[in-house]
């Protein structure tokens, strides 16, 4: 319980600039809980280790796993070391530096037995790195000690002819190269012009770049080109001498830098040591597969033959993607017809508006009410008329955006400076610790249906079956109830009567939308009209039974109790969220406004909303892009069958089951598509605040 | 602004605070009616909870017991913690799933942190040119739906990376092929590159607001970047990387997308998420061990959660745009 008390204890915090998601400020928390809590965790996690430990398997890929991270830290501790030298002391810097190319070139080449004397053993395993090593680096500590051009020519030079000859001659038989002169031509050209191209763009001299593309032209065109093994030593000897003279030459046209040039040199390459490693990572995983994707997703099945846009057309011409044929039932729906009368309530009102304030509509007057709910009415009966997973995604992406964010706002409301506050957001907020696995297995045990003829043990349709009964009994539990309608009723009456009187219509809206609601529930409550609410149904033998609903199983309908585990986990994501952008209004703000006689109603809609509209903004970006890769829960409920499929679970199939993996790569696209609008928003924004 | 202004003070009206002494019956009415949204938050609190506290009732009562009646109708008599022994068998194997469920999500936590500590570093406080351009656009792909990247790393790890080069019907190597198929390593090197821009935006956020003078001073004093990055930045930074830990071990935990993609039916490399899904998927026979499985599987995070609730807090706050 203690934790529980604590809980949220930062969302009040003002030195929390939360309402742009600005980021956190600094020094916050206290320290020694924090190391205390830090400690506990590297005890579990020791003894997680030694658990692993215990395991064979797990053993050796732990040991792969610590040795690889080792090895990565010591490269990137080493290099920060070489190159903290660089402004103190230069000789001792470019020495090592040129060393430790020395060193990979022979570890490249030593290593991987491509030279002679290589593989016997450790011994002469290290003899190439060796080799290499000391030959670079005197190279490296020769170039800097001496300023003179022509002398740094000369030795530049010098060193890389006896360099490539050695390492010509030293080529095993087997690597030895025979050369095909249109292939060097072709690549080291390509390497001329994109190094000269390079240079030009950086606006450096192009000279330098072009030479060093050559080289590697060369090489490319030399050896990669080459079938390895029908050369000679002067094949070798020609393909190693000309990209090392022409790196000598580019070499020789540097001189030594001054103390400024080497502070440039230590903060290039020290953004490259820094944010290297995380580039690589992203465009191994994140950039180049999304390119590769976009490719594939223009191939056939196999990735063999080009299809054009064949796949994208697939998933659109596909009835289970995108099925209109019955659009036209929406204008028979109920939904549809109530939304149509609220919007036309809308409008009435806001004319109103507009000629009492000027503006029809805006946030927090009258009008908002009836045309959010008339929309959405409207909205769920173009639903229930059309079907398929991209009608679902759009489905999934309007409701729980809009309820996830409405809930959010209306508990953070409510539970603003009241008693218990943290306790009642840590319960609410609790789901989004859980797993949407575990989420689904959750709600599939809440949505359970059985037999009628056995108890039901899913809360879901037990409730749905004791409704039934309440509203079609006759004892006393259903006077109770029937008197409650009632009395309900009277004080939503009460309310409306009291709005009316003292506001005016316009604050009566509310209270009438729920006065027809609660009215039309009593009404079938009571059997005036149809037989009754709630789960039961009329037997052959006149007697009254259990009806239950399958929630996940009824389509459309499952689709919204799908997205009713989204909602339960992303309320409370956006409640902490708007709960903290509330508690940051300055309160100046408010008082102003109440001072004004403003009520506690008008200062929310009209003072507090306003103020907080950026970080709804933020909570429903995150909130699309989330549910747009919805795929957990449609996976684990119900695979995507009875009409509930969405695209990143069609993806997966598509992909990964039926080994499609072309139109796997278009679905992906579309997904990625349809949240790019939020990535350039963002963009935007970011761009904007920096 | 100048319409609002007169709306407010135009209405004029007292309100309703204030008619609560008056005494009448519709005043009165009205001033319990007030107490309601009160009220309203402990039901739906209590309406939060009421699945969560289903599956824990559940998990230990016994298979008949669960098919017979409720949740809500458990005696004390049926309680049992079979279904804990039955779920950690080697048959179930959920033992082994934890420890699944740790290979990746550690490494697939701590290694992030570090990586995207240089970055975040070298963003904020390393002058290059281009400096800016690159933040963002490393920063833009937080939103970037994961499956776009699915396909070309399953086929990474299958079978490594390689390209052809033009005219010379050459193959080259760039990845080899590490045998990284079906197994948790290939999980959490997944999260890592997933879980960079998120990392980099959260971690930059912070560490950019560190004070200037510190850093001018410690470069007077002759430190360089490593020595400032590992003396200062890092200390300075632990609640941050805190944060960002919290956030990233329940993404990692809970992950069922990457996981199932990258390990699929390798039963023996299986986190718990996937261990669940395949119970859940197997309809009637094992669903009684089902609420165990869920709990248990639930049971990691929701200690992290609640230990550390301030830090997750903070870390949603700054980061709000994951995608």
């Amino acid at each position: 319980m203690e934790t529980l008390e604590r809980t949220g204890a930062d969302e009040g915090a003002p030195d929390q600039p939360a309402a742009s998601a600005g980021g956190t400020a600094p020094g916050a928390g206290r320290p020694t809980e924090l190391y205390v809590k830090i400690a506990g965790g590297f005890v579990l996690a020791l003894g997680v280790l030694y658990w692993a430990v215990v395991e064979e398997k797990i053993r050796s890929t732990l040991l792969t796993v610590i040795i690889a991270v080792a090895a990565s830290a010591g490269i990137w501790i080493g290099a920060n070391l070489l190159f903290n030298q660089v402004r103190g002391r230069w000789q001792m810097f470019n020495t090592i530096a040129f060393a430790v190319v020395g060193a990979v070139l022979g570890i490249v080449l030593h290593g991987n037995l491509v030279t002679i004397g290589s593989g016997n053993g450790f011994l002469t395993w290290v003899i190439g790195p060796l080799a290499g090593a000391a030959a670079f680096g005197g190279l490296g500590f020769a170039l800097a000690q001496t300023d003179d051009p022509s002398k740094r020519r000369a030795i530049a030079l010098g060193s890389s002819i006896a360099i490539g000859l050695v390492i010509g001659a030293v080529i095993r038989d087997a690597y030895q190269p025979g050369l095909d002169p249109v292939a060097i031509v072709v690549y080291t050209l390509v390497g001329i012009a994109v190094g000269a191209g390079l240079s030009l763009l950086l606006k450096h001299p192009p000279l330098g770049g072009a030479l060093i593309g050559a080289a590697l032209g060369w090489v490319l065109g030399a050896w990669g080109a080459a079938d390895l093994g029908d050369g000679s030593i002067g094949t070798s000897i020609i393909a190693a001498l000309v990209p090392a003279v022409l790196i000598g030459l580019r070499l020789g046209m540097t001189k030594n830098p001054d103390y400024k040039a080497r502070v440039a040199i230590d903060n290039r390459s020290r953004a490259v040591i820094f944010i290297g490693p995380a580039l690589a990572f992203i465009s191994v995983m994140l950039v180049i597969p999304a390119i590769r994707t976009a490719y594939l997703s223009l191939l056939n099945k196999d990735s063999v033959d080009f299809v054009g846009l064949d796949n994208y057309k697939a998933v659109f011409d596909d009835k289970n993607s995108l099925d209109l044929t019955n659009w036209t039932n929406m204008f028979t729906s109920v939904p549809f017809i109530l939304g149509v009368i609220l919007l036309a309530v809308a409008v009435v009102v806001g004319v109103s508006m507009q000629k009492r304030t000027g503006r029809a509509v805006e946030i927090g007057n009258p009008t908002v009410a009836p045309l959010v709910v008339g929309l959405l009415f409207v909205c769920f009966g173009a639903f229930t008329a059309m079907r398929g997973t991209l009608i679902n995604n759009l489905w999934w992406v309007v409701v729980v955006t809009f309820v996830s964010t409405a809930m959010g706002l209306a508990i953070a409301v409510l539970a603003d400076q009241r008693g218990g506050e943290r306790v009642a957001k840590s319960i609410i907020f609790m789901p989004m610790a859980i797993s949407l696995v575990g989420a689904s297995v959750i709600w599939r045990f809440v949505y359970t249906a059985r037999d009628t003829s056995t108890e039901q043990t899913g809360v879901m349709n037990a409730l749905w079956i004791g409704l039934g009964r309440l509203s079609t009994g006759s004892g006393l539990p259903t006077i109770i109830a029937t008197i409650f309608l009632v009395l309900v009723l009277v004080g939503l009456f009460m309310v409306l009567a009291r709005m009316l009187v003292r506001y005016g219509p316009g604050r009566a809206v509310v209270p009438g939308i729920l006065i027809v609601l609660v009215g039309w529930l009593f009404i079938r409550f009571t059997g005036i009209v149809g037989g009754g609410v709630g789960g039961f149904q009329t037997l052959p033998d006149g007697s009254v039974g259990g009806q239950t609903v399958f929630f996940v199983q009824e389509t459309p309908y499952n689709n919204f109790w799908l997205m009713v585990i989204m909602i339960w986990i992303q309320t409370g994501f956006s409640m902490v969220i708007l709960s903290a952008a509330i508690k940051a209004v300055p309160t100046e703000l408010i008082e102003a406004a109440k001072i004004d006689g403003a009520t506690t109603s008008q200062v929310f809609w009209r003072v507090t909303l306003p103020q907080i509209a950026t970080t709804i903004g933020v909570v429903v970006t995150t909130l699309i892009v989330g549910v747009m890769k919805v795929f957990d829960i449609v996976k684990v409920t119900t695979n995507g069958q009875f009409g509930s499929q969405v695209l990143a679970n069609q993806m997966f199939a598509e992909a990964f089951s039926f080994q499609n993996k072309g139109k796997g790569a278009a679905l992906a696209m579309l997904i990625f598509v349809a949240v790019l609008p939020v990535m350039i928003y963002n963009i935007r924004r970011m761009q904007r605040e920096s | 602004m100048s319409a609002t202004t007169t709306t407010l003070s135009g209405t004029g009206q007292p309100g309703p605070s204030s008619a609560g002494q008056s005494g009448g019956i519709v005043d009165r009415a009205y001033q319990f009616l007030r107490r309601i949204p009160t009220g309203v938050l402990w039901l739906i609190v209590v309406v939060w909870s009421i699945p969560t506290l289903g599956l824990f009732i559940n998990s230990f009562r016994d298979r008949d017991a669960q098919r017979a009646t409720g949740w809500w109708k458990v005696k004390p008599s049926e309680l049992t913690i079979d279904n804990y022994d039955t779920i950690f068998s080697a048959r179930a194997g959920l033992g082994r799933s934890l420890l699944n469920s740790a290979a990746i999500a550690i490494p697939a936590t701590i290694i992030p942190i570090a990586i995207a500590a240089f970055a975040a570093y070298g963003f904020a406080w390393i002058p290059f040119r281009g400096r800016k351009g690159l933040f963002i656009a490393t920063v833009a792909l937080l939103a970037i739906p994961l499956q776009v990247a699915l396909i070309p790393l399953l086929q990474m790890f299958v079978g490594g990376a390689s390209v052809t080069l033009p005219l010379l019907d050459k193959t080259i190597v760039l990845i080899p092929d590490f045998d990284l198929a079906g197994t948790t390593t290939s999980v959490w090197l997944t999260h890592t590159g997933f879980a960079m821009p998120f990392a980099i935006f959260l971690l930059h956020n912070y560490i950019s607001s560190l004070p200037k003078d510190l850093f001018e001073a410690a470069r007077i004093d002759g430190a360089d970047h490593f020595t400032i990055f590992w003396r200062l930045v890092l200390p300075l930074s632990i609640p941050v990387l805190a944060a960002f830990a919290i956030f990233q071990f329940l993404w990692t935990w809970n992950d069922y997308l990457i996981a199932n993609t990258m390990i699929g039916a390798n039963a023996s490399q299986q986190p718990t998420t996937i261990l669940i899904a395949n119970l859940a998927g197997d309809f009637g026979r094992n669903e009684y061990i089902l609420p165990a499985g869920a709990f248990v599987q639930a049971f990691v995070p929701l200690v992290v959660f609640f230990a550390l609730q301030r830090y997750f807090v903070r870390g949603l706050l700054a980061g709000s745009v994951k995608g």
